[in-house]
């Protein structure tokens, strides 16, 4: 239902124009609109140039971002993109991504809101990352690339500025973590053996998509002595076999990056990623006893984890409930034997896979690396 | 959401958005709680349970309800769904929830 009345406007004091010569930079920090780094003032002429990349129509409502609500319409992206410091070119990206974060599925309201560290992660597929210049290689997770970083930093102002998202306000995470700033990568397809996360899902490799998944920092996986893919997976296995991360206690997906050096290992093998991900599953988990703590503070069942998992103490608890909630990407630089492991949230969230066009992948069934799926 | 140069000011922008809503006023208070129904709604959060149920316990003996129930929200994450939110409304006076992290 469409909400009846405007409840909240901004206040005309506060839009009042400063007067000319006003360090805009210094103007946008006071008033509340950064995420702590100094942002790009928008001027009539970069904001006009970023909605023409959105298709115009300054007015039209893409989506309401919570907890706060705010409309976001195209005018507003257009504003959050300058101040990240976007070019033009990374709108339809960023626009994708908030669509995806605005399903339903992705409860944005409550990533928003929880004491939990959770960032949304963004993992770009597809032509367009190497349009706009993406990073998917040496450093992928760190600084250095403008698409990278900028478009990453639109997500967070849009949900700071639009959701109100705001630290000790309605964003409660106890401690947050540093992609918050800004948490955005692109599979490297060019060096990876597998096939594509957005193939493997259904999309054409001609498609460019957006994949959001609400995530802990990735957590580092070395593995420089194994020649084989059980060695290496065992390793990733043993990062994600703990009790401490979220999905441990509440399920839900998680995301693995292979570095190339470990997905070539692995592919030389002749696995595919059906097999990385059966393998990954089957072999991570904790047992029932340690998430209870031996039950020494009063016996624990855990809502969180799925009805039909067996709570007797030695039971084996998966990380995830099943392959398909590990999510697989090839990133990073071609030297270097490492990987690394992404927990989610929770079973509070969904990831969400959507086309940056809002195209739909291939009717029917589609088959990857000799696997069809319907 | 633009303001305009003109008369020696600078283009500022406000990237708040609209917020959009109506105002919903709030159920007047129960004079009294002995003798109505009351419902608990368990948010499902680690310890919701045990702290709704002493709470529930104590108010119980102390005021005397003239029925409780107990009632758990799919997920502590999301809003309760709309049945139950309305079968909540339709059989109970009162309600008592608890975050319980």
């Amino acid at each position: 239902m469409e909400p009846a009345a405007v409840a909240e406007l901004p206040r005309a004091d506060e839009l009042a124009p400063p007067p000319q010569g006003t360090d805009l930079v210094e103007w946008y920090f006071a008033k509340g609109f950064s995420d702590g780094f100094p942002v790009v003032p928008p001027t009539p002429a970069k904001v006009a140039a970023m909605l023409a990349a959105l298709g115009g129509e300054p007015e039209l409502l893409e989506c309401r971002v919570p907890p706060r609500w705010g409309g976001l319409t195209r005018e507003v992206l257009a504003i959050n993109l300058v101040l990240a410091g976007c070019l033009p070119d990374y709108a339809p990206v960023v626009r994708a991504a908030l669509l995806a974060l605005c399903d339903t599925a992705f409860n944005l309201n409550g990533v928003q809101a929880t004491t939990h560290m959770a960032a949304p992660l963004l993992v770009v597929n597809g032509p367009v990352r190497k349009i706009i210049g993406m990073n998917a290689g040496c450093n992928v997770f760190g600084s250095g690339n403008r698409a990278n970083a900028t478009i990453g930093r639109a997500i967070r102002l849009i949900l700071l500025n639009v959701g109100g998202g705001w630290p000790g306000d309605l964003d409660k995470s106890t401690l947050g973590h540093p992609g918050k700033y800004t948490y955005c990568i692109a599979e490297n397809e060019e060096e990876s053996p597998l096939a594509p996360y957005h193939v493997e899902h259904g999309y054409a490799a001609e498609q460019s998509t957006v994949f959001l998944l609400a995530a802990e920092p990735p957590h580092s996986v070395t593995n420089h002595v194994a020649n084989d893919p059980e060695g290496i997976l065992d390793s990733i296995c043993s990062a994600m076999s703990t009790i401490a991360n979220n999905n441990a206690v509440s399920s839900g997906h998680c995301a693995v990056v292979l570095g190339p050096e470990h997905a070539r290992t692995i592919a030389k093998a002749g696995w595919k990623r059906q097999d990385i991900r059966a393998y990954l599953w089957m072999y991570s988990g904790n047992r029932f006893r340690d998430l209870a703590f031996d039950h020494r503070y009063g016996k624990i069942y855990n809502r969180n984890l799925p009805v039909w998992y067996k709570r007797e103490p030695d039971s084996r608890i998966p990380i995830v409930p099943s392959p398909d909630h590990i999510h697989l990407f090839v990133a990073g630089g071609n030297a270097g034997r490492f990987s690394a492991f992404i927990p989610g949230w929770g079973h509070m969230t969904s990831p969400v896979l959507r086309a940056i066009d809002g195209s739909v992948g291939p009717d029917g069934a589609f088959c990857v690396d000799g696997t069809c799926a319907v | 959401m633009a303001k305009t140069t003109t008369g020696g000011v600078e283009a500022v922008y406000d990237p708040r958005g609209r917020v959009d809503a109506a105002a919903a006023a709030i159920a007047p208070r129960a004079r009294q709680l002995k003798g109505l129904r009351l419902a608990v709604l368990d948010n499902t959060k680690w310890n919701a349970n045990k702290l709704l149920r002493q709470s529930l316990k104590r108010l119980d003996e102390e005021i005397g309800f003239a029925a409780v129930n107990y009632y758990r929200k799919e997920s502590f994450s999301k809003v309760a769904a709309p049945e139950l939110v309305g079968e909540i409304a339709a059989n109970n006076d009162l309600l008592l929830t608890a975050i319980g992290d």
